[in-house]
């Protein structure tokens, strides 16, 4: 990202507003921005998604290829997440090879959904040591206005759990719903006037400090975390924000359950 | 351009495998004020093309040695996003994408007022969410569209559309099948209000008599195509 022209201007206001415990958009602490969830909207992807909030938008295709399994892993397929920020998205995401957040990005999510153990990659398996389906799934932000993990997560869940396995196209049986056993969801918390908030938009990013991404599963099993830039939280901080997610979780669990509903 | 001569694209009435007549275009459908963040920007959905065109600037020209000083840059970039096409394109920039990058900007670069802002740069970021064929039509109409929203002067919009062959029969947006299969494919960029062009490929066979057919159901199909995109514009945010 280029360096904003007005980081402390931007960073002694949130202060202010957080003294009374206000947010820069108006929201309460943990208060999302309004969050809308629609899959199968790619023609040509086997499962997708597409998330708004607020004014952060993103779209998650998934795709399949067939790959030879990897010689110590033969009866195992493959998973692969990633996310890709292209300069259409906003006007400090550049052009050019991805740049270290982009790569942050996807691998967080990944992560997310890998460690879940939502797909079976033995399930993946079509012939032992010769053939096996890979899973690709790419993220895509269109508009990034804030928190584009969250979207990417929830989106990418979404994409995959809606996803159908094209074996008629590659000669190999009837096409089937990939099996997708769990709904791994991310939430995310920006330090912005010194307290943690839920859903950060661009402003808030750009004039707070660190970040943490929390992904827990079904049971509320924690899969994945990730703390992001320059900061220093407290265990007390993070317990809160930590009970705050068990909940969110819950409600876009929800969410996702509607939207992939048939 | 396949040349699959024993592929069969137009039935005995003279109608093509969608059902449209040779002449005719496929729907389309434009919307401004699909990137909440940009400063212009505009969606195509054309036949089963999904395109998406961001507009940023004017602004900043970085590093000083790409600035002009009688006008401004235009910094066009033509991408497929990964999950655009039945097999999977991995990330990157490719020759394509490259060459299509080029001839938009140039294209583009006829009818923006570049010299109203000397040392300054516009982005246009033209991305493909979903092909089918004539992906490079609808992205420069997409991106003329997202550079009228962001209020950037022109002397014109930008109308593209290609017509080609298929079983000899001269056709008018070319489908998927029509452009794998097909012996020719000539895309053009029109001025809707001149007739005019800044922007002119062509590939495959097409006879004196074939190819004038051809540019006039281009010309044809881009006063159509004009009206859906004034449409866009004068109807406001999605």
């Amino acid at each position: 990202m280029s360096i904003p022209l007005v980081p402390e201007l931007l960073r002694s206001h949130l202060s202010k507003l957080a003294e009374t415990d206000m947010r820069i958009d108006g929201r309460s602490r943990f208060e999302s921005r309004e969050t809308t969830l629609e899959t199968g909207i790619l023609g040509n992807a086997e499962g997708s998604a597409r998330v708004q909030m607020g004014n952060t938008i993103v779209l998650a295709g998934v795709k399949f290829q067939l790959m030879t399994p990897y010689p110590d892993r033969p009866t195992q397929g493959g998973l692969m997440c990633s996310a890709e920020v292209r300069p259409v998205a906003g006007r400090g995401w550049e052009a050019g090879p991805p740049s270290a957040e982009s790569i942050e990005l996807g691998r967080v999510v990944d992560r997310g959904i890998r460690e879940s153990g939502c797909i079976d990659v033995d399930e993946l398996c079509i012939i032992p040591g010769e053939r096996a389906w890979q899973v690709i799934l790419d993220l895509f932000a269109v508009s990034d206005d804030g928190n584009l993990f969250d979207a990417f997560a929830l989106a990418g869940i979404a994409a995959l759990r809606t996803a159908i396995v094209p074996a008629e196209r590659f000669e190999i049986g009837e096409d089937y719903p990939l099996p997708v056993s769990k709904t791994p969801i991310m939430c995310s918390y920006h330090k912005v006037g010194g307290r943690y908030v839920l859903d950060a938009d661009k402003r808030e990013e750009t004039g707070g400090d660190e970040r943490i991404h929390i992904t827990l599963g079904d049971d509320g099993h924690v899969h994945s975390l990730q703390k992001g830039l320059k900061g220093i939280f407290s265990a007390a901080e993070f317990d809160e924000i930590m009970e705050h997610a068990l909940t969110r979780c819950a409600e876009l669990r929800e969410l996702v359950d509607n939207a992939t509903k048939e | 351009m396949g040349g699959y001569g024993d592929v069969q694209m137009i039935d005995e009435n003279g109608l093509r495998m969608d059902g449209r007549k040779p002449e005719d275009c496929r729907p389309i459908q434009i919307e401004t004020g699909v990137i909440p963040v940009a400063d212009g920007s505009a969606r195509v959905i054309w036949g089963k093309n999904e395109v998406i065109a961001a507009v940023y600037g004017p602004m900043e020209a970085h590093p000083r040695k790409i600035q002009r000083q009688d006008r401004a840059v235009l910094d066009v970039r033509y991408n497929m996003a990964p999950f655009s096409t039945s097999d999977r394109i991995r990330p990157g920039f490719n020759r394509r994408s490259r060459e299509i990058s080029k001839v938009t900007a140039e294209a583009l670069e006829s009818v923006v007022l570049l010299e109203l802002y000397p040392r300054s740069k516009i982005r246009v970021e033209i991305e493909i969410i979903c092909a089918e064929a004539g992906t490079r039509c609808a992205g420069i109409t997409a991106a003329s569209v997202a550079l009228a929203h962001a209020g950037i002067p022109m002397t014109d919009l930008v109308v593209s559309v290609a017509s080609g062959k298929v079983n000899d029969v001269v056709v008018c947006d070319l489908n998927k099948e029509e452009d794998n299969y097909g012996e020719a494919d000539l895309p053009m960029g029109i001025l809707p209000n001149t007739g005019e062009l800044v922007f002119l490929q062509m590939d495959g066979d097409l006879s004196q008599e074939e190819f004038k057919t051809a540019w006039d159901y281009n010309m044809e199909a881009a006063a159509k195509i004009h009206e859906e995109m004034a449409r866009a514009l004068k109807g406001g945010e999605a």
